[in-house]
């Protein structure tokens, strides 16, 4: 009990150091106890949800024209299918829909919410729905481009528009998300029977869902389906999609782990700050109360009592702090949620996970306690006689560094960094902290520029394309033809074609890419090697080459259904969209596989100045009958990555706000201790006739470097870094190679803030020199 | 004629603890003249060294002025105080108070500067001082902990002097060391004096009260005695112990 009352009042002594730290361990537990709970949380989030939704596993989609009954019975008998189901469906290939403002394309199925079905009941609001109410049903995922219950909702069709009110919402685990590339939307009976009408036996189509015991075991049904029917895939079937939960997973929870792991690395940062905070305020009590520490000693405390009243008063510190931040989580959480639910296109909700609060305040305890015990070590060896002695051992000055009779400059800049090369102990804290946080905050600014602002390097990262206009033809109609002729127009500066097949090469289901020419693409994802350019070659994804033992100048095989063709690998390439498993043919490469096979989607880039919906209109009008459907890419691309752009955004202004709090934080600490350590000495300063504002900057003077230094420390790491450190976190999916631009003037900026920020608080600390009298200053 | 140098009228100066307003000085009115080595005595608590510091324009006064020559202190602003004390005073005190990271050199050049900012002629004088208080060259470079407590108090003295102040303020110069540092220290101190400094002094010890040559005797906030003597000389030593002794008996010492 007198160790606690030790404790509580060593902590009354240094209030304000007591609350800067509490706070410092509260924001770390904060962030630290909401990434874990995300990161935890997504392992099986999407398996939770398929179970919570009784949601398929894998589902198929295909136009019903192309529809076997060996298809669906291939499905129910696949080992480990526990249920599976057939349903008619009305099938889009691209139908456009409006989200953020913005046109987009996508293939989309319309059910019909009143059929009988065993998976994916229609289910909104936590209920089983209906098409009682009349009205459209649409994914969560929606609600983000503003749509809520009773708005119309707009579904255009070949020219053609068909509009509904939002009946409610229901959530899909596969078919619920843009990113999925398939949307699908539900009807009451009557409206689905006139738009199935209205579109004809053409749109008709065919969902096989398929739920399996165990969700893991899912992942090879597709590439078996692929294998068993070569016939029956997007290259035939332009409507065709194909997804299971794997894929689900890898184009969501990739982004959203990253998010977690960048709060958990930057609640790291915090943590590891607050332990060097109270590394640094132990080693400083040690000296300071040395003599007390002897008197305690002489008069009988053990070497454990003394070492536990000061660890004690940081671990009240660090269970205050982190179970208040821990409970702060569950109120940041709801903003959270929604980011995570946006990126998810699913309802992300924010129940108890006491096992992760434990575990964060548990994190943050152990360490604080290991840390408070291996810097009090020192108490353990000290003799009371040599403690009592201790007090010269503090003031053993070794150099005097920069002589005023001989150093050059001002009076106040030299007696600025006599301190400053004085305390160099506590400036390698100072200046570790400021390294760490400007690196912090430099990686999260490159970051939201590369993915906000500057997009090129993050295209050429997840190897997106993005042409101005995307063209996708008619089924049966002359692709090449056509793109001879959209090559003619106004205004276009170049064409290809692009299209995607999926293969397999060597028992791996791999997302094929193949165009007539990839010299005209924007977006060059080959970083070692080529890209093919004959008909027998091949570029493939580093982590296929890897997998397979392949390197360039190897042969692969490469198969669709029965066909196989051989092709000399060129190059490898990196693609987020094909996972890791991607590769990448030229056309004529595509018809060893597939005799007389065409792209059917053309890419079209304009010449700067055209404007997207002038050709759009010139080239429906023109060539209408063998387009199927024309998209803004621009539009589409801003409103498919808003849900990114905004993720990247509120990470980036959190990681900015705390690198503000932190350096107020920690100035505001250091200076304060150091005030009260130098009392005397600015007494004796003040005394001789300094000034309290010559004093203050000369306070402000002695952290200026090393926070300079700390700054440009972090921020160089950082510029050299940060690729390296995004190849490692994207790693997994395949990221090998990471080329995000440094944006040399934001970051200049940022740091120049960061200095003037530091600046500015070291002199507002430091004007508490201003209300003490020179006397008060050596007297007290 | 001897003009003089620091003034007060109703000097007062009252400190608030919990609740309880003490009057450490109450209404005085002193006069210092140039070229005086003043001591100020009385016993413990009496409010010798607040009078000290108020005078020195360390601490404001909370009712009352202190007139520098022309200029009231008393109106001064913080920042304008420390200017006025670069300018015109030097400190010793009793615990010295050198700056323990820097060099002796360095102690004094870190006062002198601010005031001539030709560190040529700073050092030259700051040498020439410390040689002169008995502190050769092998001292200079030396960090405070390492001087003995009279070499260090000179040293103090020096500084107090690098300016060439109108006057110097001494809080118990000798408090803090043996008979024989404390010796030389006032042969310096007095040594100044006869150069014309003009000095106050704060002590509770006869025999370094006994260098100067007017002793005000301090009871409960106000001047209660006021004795002149004449200028230190060894040789009528005896003389002026027993008018000192006389007049603290007198005043209850």
């Amino acid at each position: 009990m007198r160790i606690f009352h030790l404790s509580l009042a060593n902590l009354r002594k240094g209030k304000s150091a007591t609350f800067s730290l509490l706070v410092l361990i509260c924001v770390a537990s904060l962030l630290l106890n909401i990434g874990t709970a995300i990161a935890t949380r997504m392992s099986s989030f999407y398996e939770d949800k398929a179970e919570e939704l009784h949601d398929a596993h894998v589902s198929l989609v295909m136009n019903s024209a192309n529809y076997k009954k060996s298809y669906g019975d291939y499905i129910r008998f696949y080992p480990g299918v526990e249920e599976a189901e057939m349903e008619r469906v009305i099938l889009l290939p691209t139908a456009m829909l409006r989200l953020n403002q913005s046109d987009f394309s996508i293939r989309t199925a319309v059910l019909n919410a009143d059929s009988v079905r065993g998976i994916a009941p229609l289910i909104s609001g936590g209920e089983t729905a209906s098409g009682t109410s009349g009205g459209i049903y649409i994914p969560h995922n929606l609600k983000a481009s503003g749509y809520r219950q009773g708005d119309p909702f707009t579904l255009t069709y070949r020219n053609k528009t068909y509009t509904y009110p939002v009946a409610g919402f229901f959530e899909s685990t596969l078919m619920g998300t843009t990113k999925m590339a398939m949307l699908k939307f539900y009807l009451p009976d009557n409206a689905y029977r006139q738009l199935s009408t209205a579109l004809g036996p053409e749109a008709e189509g065919i969902l096989l869902s398929a739920v399996f015991e165990n969700s893991a075991d899912s992942g090879t049904l597709l590439r078996d389906y692929n294998k068993q029917f070569p016939l029956s895939n997007e290259s035939v079937d332009p409507g065709f999609w194909g997804a299971d939960l794997e894929t689900a997973k890898s184009s969501s929870a990739l982004i959203i782990t990253i998010i977690a792991m960048i709060m958990v690395a930057f609640a790291a940062i915090l943590v590891l700050v607050s332990l060097t905070v109270i590394k640094f305020r132990i080693t400083d009590h040690i000296n300071d109360e040395m003599v007390n520490i002897g008197v305690l000693k002489a008069m009988g405390y053990t070497s454990a009592q003394i070492l536990a009243s000061i660890v004690l008063q940081f671990l009240l510190i660090a269970i205050a702090g982190s179970t208040a931040g821990v409970a702060c989580s569950y109120a940041a959480m709801p903003a959270f949620s929604g980011v995570i639910s946006s990126l998810a296109g699913l309802l992300w909700t924010h129940g108890a996970h006491f096992g992760t609060d434990l575990g964060s305040v548990g994190i943050v305890v152990l360490l604080v306690l290991a840390v408070g015990l291996l810097s009090s070590r020192r108490i353990r060896k000290l003799h009371p006689a040599e403690a009592l002695r201790g007090g010269l051992m503090t003031h053993n000055f070794r150099r005097n560094h920069l002589p005023l009779d001989k150093a050059k400059g001002s009076l106040q800049l030299v007696l600025a960094c006599k301190t400053m090369l004085a305390n160099s102990r506590q400036n390698l804290m100072l200046g570790s902290i400021i390294t760490a946080i400007t690196f912090a905050s430099v990686f999260s600014v490159v970051l939201y520029y590369n993915i906000a602002v500057e997009q090129k390097a993050f295209y050429q990262m997840v190897g997106a394309e993005k042409p101005n206009v995307g063209i996708q033809v008619e089924p049966g109609k002359d692709s090449e033809q056509l793109l001879q002729q959209i090559a003619q127009m106004e205004g276009v500066e170049k064409v290809n074609l692009l299209d995607y097949l999926t293969t397999t090469a060597e028992g791996q289901r791999v997302t094929t890419e193949f165009s007539d020419d990839y010299g005209k693409l924007e977006t060059h994802t080959v970083y070692e090697g080529r890209y093919p350019q004959y008909d027998n070659e091949v570029v493939i994804t580093e982590r296929l080459a890897v997998r397979l033992g392949k390197s360039i100048g190897d042969m692969l095989k490469v198969e669709i259904g029965n066909t196989a063709h051989a092709y000399l690998i060129t190059g490898l390439k990196q693609s987020f969209q094909a996972g890791t498993n991607g590769a990448s043919l030229t056309l004529a490469g595509v018809r060893h596989l597939i005799p007389g096979h065409k792209a059917m989607t053309l890419n079209v880039y304009l010449k700067d100045g055209a404007s997207t919906p002038n050709f759009i209109r010139t080239a429906k009008a023109e060539y209408g009958d063998v387009i199927q459907s024309l998209t803004d890419v621009d539009e589409s691309v801003k409103s498919g990555t808003e849900a990114y752009t905004s993720a990247v955004s509120s990470v980036m202004v959190v990681i900015l706000a705390i690198t503000v709090l932190v350096v107020i934080l920690i100035l505001y600490l250091v200076i304060r201790t150091t005030i009260l350590k130098r009392k005397k000495e600015l007494g004796i300063l003040k005394a001789t006739g300094y000034t309290s504002f010559q004093l203050m900057t000369q306070v402000a003077l002695s952290f200026a470097p090393i926070v300079i230094a700390g700054i440009i420390a972090g921020g160089v790491l950082a510029s050299l870094y940060t690729n390296s450190i995004l190849e490692l976190l994207f790693a997994d999916a395949g990221i090998t190679h990471v080329h995000f631009i440094i944006p040399a003037t934001l970051v200049l900026t940022l740091c120049f803030a960061m200095t003037g920020l530091a600046y500015l608080v070291s002199l507002f600390v430091s004007r508490r020199i201003k209300r003490i009298t020179a006397y008060a200053l050596i007297t007290e | 004629m001897r003009k003089t140098l620091l003034r007060t009228e109703k000097l007062c100066k009252s400190f608030s603890s919990g609740g309880i307003q003490q009057h450490v000085l109450k209404n005085l009115d002193i006069s210092l003249m140039e070229g005086d080595f003043t001591v100020i005595m009385g016993s413990s608590g009496s409010g010798k060294s607040t009078l000290l510091y108020a005078l020195s324009g360390m601490d404001k006064p909370s009712l009352g002025d202190i007139h520098f020559e022309d200029t009231n202190l008393s109106r001064l602003s913080n920042d304008q105080l420390a200017v006025f004390r670069r300018n015109n005073c030097g400190f010793v005190f009793q615990q010295i108070y050198l700056l323990d990271n820097m060099s002796v050199l360095d102690n004094l050049l870190a006062s002198g500067l601010l005031v001539n900012k030709n560190k040529q002629a700073v050092a030259a004088k700051a040498k020439q001082l410390l040689i002169q208080v008995g502190l050769d060259e092998a001292s200079w470079g030396k960090f405070p902990s390492q001087l003995s407590g009279g070499e260090a108090q000179r040293a103090g003295i020096v500084r107090a002097l690098i300016n060439s102040p109108r006057i110097v303020f001494a809080d118990e110069p000798t408090g803090a060391l043996n008979s024989a540092s404390s010796s030389s220290v006032l042969d310096v101190m007095s040594g100044m004096n006869r150069n014309g400094q003009s000095i106050v002094m704060v002590t509770h010890d006869i025999k370094t009260a006994l260098r100067g040559n007017r002793i005000l005797y301090l009871r409960d906030g106000m001047i209660r005695g006021d004795l002149a003597l004449e200028a230190f000389d060894l040789r009528h030593y005896d003389m002026r112990q027993t008018r000192l002794t006389a007049f603290l008996a007198e005043m209850g010492w």
